[in-house]
Parts: C-alpha cells; sequence; structure tokens
C-alpha cells in the first residue's frame, strides 16, 4: 500500500504559489517558458544568503563602477530568422498528354498518340461544345466542367498546348495557369499554402516541399474530386461495428 | 479533575459479560511475572496462527506470482529512471541506448531514438478545412503507421467524426461510418489532440508526466506517466490513449525513426498523444497525417510567422475551435472554404 | 484529588508491565487473532477472497489493463466507483465524532472509536483501489513530493492523496492513542487527542469534497462538472457511513455479544433520516435540471436514466438504486426502524447498496458515456475487476475485523486499579 507521508512544509508553499501564480497569469499566445521550480525561499538560511548575495551586488555594483573600460555585456540572443533557402516544387506534368487511338500494337499494348499526330490534319470545328456534338473520338470522355467548351480550353491552332481565356498558349506543363484563370480563391489558398497537398517541409530553411499541381488531384474535365471507400477504420474494443468490414480488395478512389 | 465527557469512557456498554477465555487478564500482579502477557507459554494456538499466518504468506507469494514476468520488461535502470527533465545528456544518451537496445529484444527492429527539442521562437498550430475533408480515413492511417502504433486495435491518434449537414452537435456524429465517402448529406471532421494553451491534461496529472513545451506542444514522458488516466478523464477531445497491453508492431513495419517524447514504442500501461509527429515537425518536416491528406484539407505551420500557411488561414478564413466554451484555447482550428 | 490521581497511576504503572506503543500493538494482534470457530472462519473466507483478488490484480500487471473492461472510452471503471464510494464510508464514519466531540455526546463516546476504525479499513481500501487503478503501480514513487514530482497544488488528485493519507494517519493516531490509554487504564490527555479529534471532522469533510472536485473539476465531462457534485457526495456519504454503522452494530450485538446502548443508534437513525432526504432532494433537482434543460449536456443523463441510441445498460442499476433509495428514505422517515431490527437492517443496507451503485454505475460510469466524442462505449466489469475489487473487500473487512476485535478486547480489559466510576459489572 502507498502510504505516502505528505510533509508540507513552508519552502514548498511558497514554490508552489509562485508556480499557481504564474500559471495563471500566463500568455496564451507568447511561448511560455515554464516558470523556474524554485522560488521563494524564507528559511533562516534563506535570508542569510539573502543578505550576502546583495552584499556581493553592491560589491560587484561598486567595481563595475571603478572599472570605465569593462568589456560589453554579451549581446542578447536574438531570434534566429528562418530565411527560406529551399523551394517550393510543384508537381508538373511530364509532357503534353498522350491519347490512346483505340488499337493494340503487336504485344496488345494500345497505341497511343499525341494530340497533334490525328489534329494537325483536321481541321477543327469551332461548333463542337461538348461530347455529344463528336461524330468519332473522345466520346467516352466523362465530361462534367461547368458550361466549358473544348476550345475553352484546348489550343485549336496547336493542339499540342493550351490556351487561355485571351488565346494565350500555354504548355500543358503550365496548366495551372489555366485553372486560375476561373479558380482565383483556389489558387490565392494554394499560393498561400492552403489548398492542395504537399510533402516534405513546412520550414523552408531545413527542406524543400513538393506541391501537387491542379491535374494531380482534379481531372480536368471532370474535376470534382473523386470519392473514396476509407480502409482504415477505427478498431476499438467494444465499439459498434454496424456495418461489415470494407473487403481489402476494395477500390480506394472511386471515379464515377 | 476530568472533564465530564472523558469520564464516558470508564462506563463502557462494550463490556462483554463473558471473559475471554483465552485473553490476558492480567488481575494478577505477581512481580516475578513482569510480563503476564507477552511471557504466557506458548499455547497450541500460538502455534497455529504462525502456521496459519506462514500458510497465509505462502498462498500470497503464489498468488501474486505473475508478477514474477515483470523483470522482464521493468529493468532496475527503468524503475529509477528520473523525469525527463532531470535528465542529463549522459543521461539520455544511456537511456536512449538502453531503448534501443529493448527495442531490438521485444520488436527484433534496429531503431534510433533521438531527444527532439522545440525549435526557438516557433509554435506549431493545425488547422483543418472541413469543406475537403472527405473522410476517407488516410491520416488516421499515416498515423498509425508513423507512430508505432499498436497493430491490435488500429490505434491511432486520430478519430473521423461524420456528421449531417446542418449540425456540429456530435451527437449526431459518427465515427464508425464504412462506406463511401463523402456521402451527400454528410461532412466529416478529423479530431485529434488540439494541442490546447490551457490543457486539461497537463493540470490534472498527478507527477507531471505531461507538460506542454515552449513550442505549444503537449508531451508525455512514458517512462514518467503512472498510468492513472486521469489525463484520459479530463481530456474535452478524446486525444488520449491509454496503453492497455504492451503494442504489438511487426519488426517490418517498425517506424526506426523515433523521437523519446514522440512516436517510440510506448510501454503498456501508460498514456500516450498526438505529438503534431515533432521528431519530423522539429526537424522542419510536415506531420505524416499532413502528407497522407488526399484532399490537401489539412495546413500546419508555425504561428510565430506571419507568412505561415497557419496565419493566412486565421486572417483569411472563418475558423472556429471545438468545444471554445470550455477554455481549453486550442492550436488547432477548424474552417471552411 | 490529584495525589490519589498520581499514585493510581503509579500502581498502574507497576502491574501494567506493557509500556510502549508497538508491544501494545503486538499484544494487540495477538488479541485480535484469538477467537472462536466462526471467527477463524470468517477469516479464512475472507483471507481466500483477498488472495483471489491479490492474484487477479497480478495477473493484470503483468498482462496489462487489457483483463479489465476499461477502454479509451470509459477509462475508469469499476475500481475509481469503488475508490469514491469506499471515500465516503470513510468520511461517514464522522458523522458519530461530530456529536460526540462537538456537543459533547457522551453516549457516543465508546462507539466514536467504531466510526474511526471504520475509516481506517475505508481509507485502507481506498488507497488499494487506486493503486489497482494504475497502470504502473511500481511507479507509485513519482507521487512521493521530494522524490517524484508532486504537481501540487494544481492535480485534484494531488490533493486527495494528501487528505487520504492525512485522513489515514489522523485516524490512527486517534485511535491507537485511545485505545493505548484505556489499555493502560489512564485518562486520555485531551491536549493529545481532541485537537486531532476536531481536524479530523474538517479532515473528513474535505476528503470527500476533494474527491467530488477530482470529477466536477473537468469541463470536459459536463455530467461530472456541476457544483452540486460534492454536497451530494457529502449526502450520500452521510447515508451510507452510518447505515453502514449501524449494521455494524447489529453484528456486534447479535454476533459476538457486546452489550450496546441504543442511544448512539438512536442518534444515528436520526442522521440518516436528514441526511437521506438532503440526497434525495438534490438527486431530483440534478435530474431537473438535465431534463428540464435538454440539449448535448445531457446526453449522459439520459443515457443513464432511459438509454440512449438503443443502449441501455446502466438503466436497470440506475433504477434499483433509485428504487433502493426511497424506499430506504421512506422506512427510516417512518417509525418502523425504532421498532424492529430487521426493518432497520433492510432499511440500512438499501440504503447502503442505493449508494453504492449511486456512486458507481450512476455517477463514474456515465461520466465517460457518451465520450467527448459522443461515442457510446459501453462498460461491463470484467471478472479480473470483480475479483479485484472483491478481494479488495475483503482484505478491508479483514482489516476491520482485527481493528474491532483489538478495540474490543482493550475494552473488555479489566481495569487493574479501580477508576473513579466502579465498572457496572
Amino acid at each position: 500500500m502507498a502510504l505516502i507521508v505528505v510533509i508540507v512544509e513552508c519552502p514548498t508553499q511558497c514554490r508552489v504559489v509562485t508556480k499557481a501564480l504564474s500559471d495563471m497569469s500566463r500568455n496564451f499566445s507568447s511561448s511560455n517558458p515554464n516558470p523556474a521550480r524554485g522560488g521563494i525561499r524564507v528559511t533562516g538560511f534563506a535570508r542569510l544568503s539573502l543578505v550576502i548575495l546583495t552584499l556581493v551586488a553592491i560589491t560587484s555594483l561598486a567595481f563595475a563602477a571603478l572599472a570605465p573600460f569593462s568589456s560589453p555585456s554579451e549581446p542578447v540572443a536574438t531570434e534566429r530568422k528562418r530565411e527560406a533557402r529551399f523551394a517550393v516544387e510543384i508537381h508538373k506534368p511530364d509532357s503534353p498528354p498522350l491519347v490512346e487511338i483505340g488499337l493494340n500494337d503487336e504485344n496488345g499494348n494500345p497505341i497511343t498518340a499525341t494530340c497533334a499526330t490525328c489534329h494537325a490534319n483536321r481541321e477543327p470545328d469551332p461548333s463542337v461544345r461538348t461530347v455529344e456534338d463528336l461524330k468519332s473520338f473522345h466520346r467516352e470522355l466523362v465530361i462534367d466542367h461547368g458550361k466549358l467548351s473544348c476550345f475553352s480550353c484546348h489550343n485549336s491552332a496547336d493542339y499540342s498546348s493550351l490556351k487561355l481565356a485571351d488565346g494565350t498558349r500555354v504548355e500543358f506543363t503550365e496548366v495551372m495557369q489555366l485553372c486560375a484563370q476561373c479558380h482565383g480563391p483556389q489558387m490565392k489558398d494554394y499560393e498561400n499554402g492552403v489548398h492542395g497537398g504537399m510533402v516534405g517541409h513546412w520550414d523552408l530553411s531545413r527542406g524543400p516541399q513538393q506541391k501537387n499541381n491542379c491535374v494531380d488531384c482534379h481531372r480536368p474535365h471532370a474535376p470534382q474530386f473523386p470519392r473514396m471507400i476509407p480502409t482504415f477504420k477505427p478498431d476499438d474494443r467494444f465499439l459498434d461495428k454496424h456495418v461489415p468490414p470494407v473487403p481489402e480488395s476494395a477500390p480506394d478512389l472511386i471515379h464515377e | 479533575m476530568f472533564p465530564p465527557y472523558l469520564r464516558a469512557h470508564r462506563t463502557s456498554f462494550m463490556n462483554n459479560h463473558a471473559e475471554n477465555p483465552d485473553g490476558p487478564t492480567p488481575s494478577s500482579g505477581n512481580d516475578q511475572d513482569l510480563l503476564p502477557i507477552l511471557n504466557q507459554p506458548t499455547t497450541r494456538r500460538t502455534a497455529l496462527k504462525a502456521v496459519g499466518a506462514a500458510l497465509g504468506l505462502a498462498a500470497f507469494g503464489k498468488a501474486i506470482s505473475p508478477l514474477a514476468s515483470i523483470p522482464e520488461n521493468v529493468s532496475v535502470d527503468e524503475f529509477l529512471q528520473q523525469h525527463y527533465k532531470e535528465l542529463s545528456d549522459d543521461d539520455k544518451e544511456r537511456i536512449f541506448a538502453r531503448l534501443e537496445q529493448e527495442t531490438k529484444e521485444s520488436y527484433g527492429a534496429d531503431v534510433t531514438i533521438s531527444d527532439h527539442r522545440p525549435i526557438p521562437g516557433v509554435r506549431f498550430a493545425y488547422a483543418i478545412n472541413l469543406s475537403k475533408c472527405n473522410g476517407n480515413g488516410k491520416c488516421m492511417e499515416a498515423c498509425h503507421l508513423e507512430n508505432n502504433h499498436h497493430r491490435g486495435v488500429d490505434q491511432s491518434y486520430i478519430r473521423v467524426l461524420e456528421l449531417p449537414k446542418g449540425t456540429l452537435d456530435m451527437e449526431e456524429g459518427n465515427t464508425t461510418f464504412d462506406h463511401t465517402v463523402p456521402q451527400e448529406d454528410k461532412f466529416y471532421m478529423p479530431v485529434q489532440c488540439q494541442q490546447c494553451d490551457n490543457p486539461p491534461c497537463v493540470t490534472v496529472c498527478p507527477v507531471e508526466a505531461t507538460w506542454k513545451e515552449d513550442d505549444g506542444i503537449v508531451v508525455v514522458d512514458y517512462n514518467w506517466c503512472i498510468g492513472c488516466r486521469y489525463c484520459e478523464a479530463a481530456c474535452p477531445y478524446h486525444a488520449r490513449r491509454f496503453n492497455w497491453e504492451q503494442p504489438e508492431i511487426p519488426a517490418e513495419e517498425v517506424n526506426p525513426d523515433q523521437g523519446y517524447l514522440s512516436n517510440r514504442v510506448r510501454p503498456q500501461g501508460t498514456m500516450e498523444k498526438c505529438h503534431f509527429c515533432l521528431h519530423r515537425t522539429r526537424e522542419g518536416r510536415l506531420p505524416a497525417c499532413l502528407e497522407a491528406c488526399p484532399t490537401g484539407a489539412r495546413v500546419f505551420g508555425d504561428l510565430n510567422d506571419p507568412d505561415s500557411p497557419i496565419n493566412y488561414v486565421l486572417q483569411n478564413k472563418r475558423v472556429f475551435v471545438l468545444k471554445e466554451e470550455l477554455g481549453t484555447r486550442p492550436s488547432f482550428f477548424y474552417f471552411f472554404d | 484529588m490529584s495525589s490519589a490521581s498520581s499514585q493510581q497511576v503509579a500502581e498502574t504503572e507497576r502491574l501494567h508491565p506493557i509500556r510502549s506503543y508497538p508491544r501494545f500493538l503486538w499484544w494487540g494482534i495477538g488479541e485480535a487473532t484469538n477467537g472462536n470457530l466462526l471467527f477463524y472462519t470468517w477469516m479464512f473466507v475472507l483471507t481466500a477472497v483477498a488472495l483471489v483478488g491479490a492474484n487477479a490484480w497480478a495477473v493484470q500487471v503483468s498482462s496489462g489493463m487489457i483483463v479489465t473492461n476499461m477502454t479509451d472510452h470509459v477509462s475508469w471503471g469499476l475500481y475509481i466507483a469503488n475508490f469514491t464510494f469506499m471515500v465516503g464510508v470513510a468520511a461517514g464514519g464522522v458523522m458519530m465524532v461530530i456529536p460526540a466531540y462537538l456537543y459533547h455526546d457522551r453516549k457516543m463516546h465508546d462507539v466514536v472509536i467504531i466510526g474511526e476504525i471504520l475509516a481506517i479499513a475505508a481509507i485502507v481500501m481506498c488507497l488499494l483501489f487506486v493503486v489497482v487503478d494504475l497502470g504502473r503501480p511500481e511507479r507509485f514513487w513519482h507521487l512521493i513530493p521530494g522524490i517524484g514530482r508532486f504537481n501540487w497544488p494544481m492535480s485534484m488528485l494531488t490533493w486527495d492523496v494528501i487528505v487520504l493519507n492525512g485522513y489515514l494517519l489522523l485516524n490512527l493516531h486517534i485511535c491507537g492513542y485511545l485505545l493505548y490509554m484505556r489499555f493502560l487504564n489512564r485518562q486520555p490527555n485531551p491536549r493529545w487527542y481532541v485537537p486531532f479529534v476536531l481536524v479530523s471532522i474538517f479532515w473528513a469533510i474535505s476528503i470527500h469534497t476533494v474527491t467530488a472536485f477530482l470529477y466536477c473539476g473537468l469541463g470536459g465531462r459536463p455530467f461530472w462538472n456541476t457544483a452540486l457534485l460534492a454536497p451530494r457526495f457529502l449526502a450520500s456519504a452521510f447515508v451510507a457511513g452510518p447505515a453502514f454503522i449501524l449494521i455494524l452494530f447489529s453484528i456486534l450485538k447479535n454476533i459476538v455479544g457486546t452489550r450496546m446502548d441504543e442511544a448512539p443508534a438512536r442518534l444515528l437513525i436520526n442522521i440518516i433520516r436528514v441526511t437521506i432526504i438532503v440526497n434525495l432532494v438534490m438527486v431530483a433537482s440534478e435530474i431537473f435540471t438535465e431534463f428540464y434543460t435538454g440539449g448535448a449536456h445531457t446526453a449522459s443523463a439520459r443515457y443513464l436514466f432511459l438509454g440512449l441510441h438503443g443502449h441501455n445498460a446502466l438503466v436497470p442499476w440506475i433504477w434499483t438504486a433509485m428504487t433502493f433509495n426511497i424506499v430506504a428514505a421512506v422506512l427510516f422517515l417512518s417509525p418502523l426502524p425504532f421498532r424492529s431490527e430487521r426493518v432497520l437492517l433492510l432499511a440500512c443496507v438499501l440504503a447502503f447498496v442505493g449508494a453504492w451503485i449511486e456512486k458507481g454505475m450512476g455517477l463514474i460510469v456515465p461520466g465517460f458515456i457518451p465520450s467527448t466524442l459522443h461515442e457510446i462505449v459501453e462498460y461491463t466489469p470484467s471478472l479480473v475487476e470483480w475479483k479485484v475489487s472483491v478481494g479488495i473487500w475483503a482484505f478491508g473487512l479483514m482489516v476491520l475485523t482485527i481493528l474491532l476485535k483489538l478495540a474490543i478486547s482493550v475494552y473488555r480489559l479489566k481495569p487493574l486499579v479501580p477508576a473513579e466510576t466502579p465498572e457496572p459489572e
């Protein structure tokens, strides 16, 4: 049995009261250093040492006054400014996209082609606005992106690139410029580190940070974030588990 | 001579009519018999009592024999180990080496335990965008893997609540949802340690085994905690977890990058909690849950840096904290786009 | 008169060779372990049960508290519930001290020792219940001021450590001193015990207040976060304590054969008559506040009394407790307990069990259900928890039996020297 005898003595109380007071007066936004565990001691010994300390202080003050060329005191340690020495690296698409043309090579792998492969010798049809307007190719595309038409983003003058609303040519790798035209608030959040996934360092003085590109998470033709099936759930004892567990092979991301 | 109420002792109602047959009746005031009570001849009853006491002690020894397995888990060094704040650098080196050795023996994994201290001038805060969070639970899983959690109960410092749109009343919430997310009529709210500025868990700890560090992180000295679970009762956010048994982790899954105050394998019978992945964040890296979030709903940064993402959120979004009325002053914020 | 007294003391000293307190205690233990077959059977059963408890605790320490049914949601269970209740019983013992010493009620003076012995046994049980609730009991030294780090005055648990151990020491001193003086056939010196008795009266109230503050200081648990908690604790303590003492009286009278005075029992019944009503009034006002106001904060109360979202494990418990309390109150308020000892015993048992359920299943457990994130995880104690708890009860009863026997042995000693008032024989 833990019989704990408590000896409440005066210095303990003082220390404790000091601690309590400093706890109470703690300012929440400041980085609060822990209050010293020492505190006021009022024993006879303490009084004696106080007297000695005072004497020492007076003596040293006198010496300080007598020594005009004493070395300057140590500079106060200032907070080290963290300079961003590393970059925020934004992931970029490797190249313009490759499209499956619907044929397989001798090994059975689908044959892909760049946009320009086909579109170089096809006249752009400005009347095409949606998938329904297409007579051949791309009819399997699911497009759910507001009221945008194909040529809102695709550059009919050069299919290996994209274009901004004012017609300026934009490389596929710089697609974020295109998105930002409409999605300004998201872009602002993104630039301030509040939108888009990231890995690496929060402190750019210590290491770089890698961020996703818009199209890493949002499919350009149907940008809503896909639905998912949670694969990890709390498994506490006695917790109600109404629903049977997900099979292990369950898909994680569901694109609809 | 005596106050009347004291004299009351004289008229005892406790006197029995029958004298105790074996009891000492020191009525013989004999000078030779100086110790009439203690010098009784050893009666059969006294011998029987001694036998009974010995048997009782033996039975007690047998009863508590399961404790014999403890010396394997608790070394003398661990028993005598001082509070973290009282450890010298030499102590820490010795203790970390011992803990690494113990992890090797118990889990078969080579790990490095380090002592991560707060970065001067930094104060951490976290924010979650509830418009983005879709309840997929990747953060929980990342926490589970990063922090060497007990595999048996899928332990994690994060719980994700599914709430119906139109209320923030957790009474309506559910953590065991197991369907495609997000549901049309629901939103999702992950809850983990809010790293309060006025942490009730720290106030109530009787042995100062948990405290708030300068960068705002509330830590636990797992080797000082006595396991009374008062902090778990005090926490309004269900942020604390108790090690009801020794965690089980396969050797190949043990995260070898460990901190003494953070993700080292916790001992049985002690309290643990989210520490903002201090073994990462105090090295300038992002917390594991943030890196794992596929929706980018999580924001982490330095409150003291005016250009940090967290300050952008505080100034440009409408944020709220959980259970603000309790005065815990969380360093963890929630916002909607 | 004074010279006669000093002569008397000298005579006593010549005749009483045991002049040291440790020797007196040793003698007392020898005396207290003498008894008839009933006594030995009783002690044997208690020892066996206590050993089962010790074994269960050892299993719990070595394999972890996973063997209990506590969870991260319901992180305190049967142990802390029993702890809280036993603090009440310990504090309840003081209800005999107050009339005896504050109001100089002579008849209470001799029974006061029973209350104090009960307090000692109850505190020993409290300390054991706290120790078995620790995940790392071997680290208890971290709590010792000076060696460990004692978070006083911030943590209410450190206050509890102080008041519980203080109360134990106070009662050990008062009991030991009074019994030793009685043994020596000396008049106790009021200087050596009256101040301690007065302190112990306030201390008894403080142990239960501090224990209530453990819970009601937690803002995150609305079910506990009520100013009425401490008064409620005290009221129910002043029901459970005297009820247990009344049961003890009956056992002493009917089984041990000790002659009892009627007056203390009457006083205790009258005390219960008041406190049981005060307790019920406070429970009623809590229920009103919870249910009339409504809102999320009443979830625990709804769970406790009505069940919540199909979970209703505690509903039978609390209604049993309520029924017991109300029936006990009606019985106590009627004249029956004065007439029939059976009715009195029934009322006492109902009040005692009612208070036990109310403190345990009715107060500690629902504080955790639903959890702070409003998850509902129900709790039923595991076999290990029951074994450990019953073991501690058995150990507490052993302590109580031994101490009572010791006291009775001392009181049964024939004074060697005639006192001022001759002993009625």
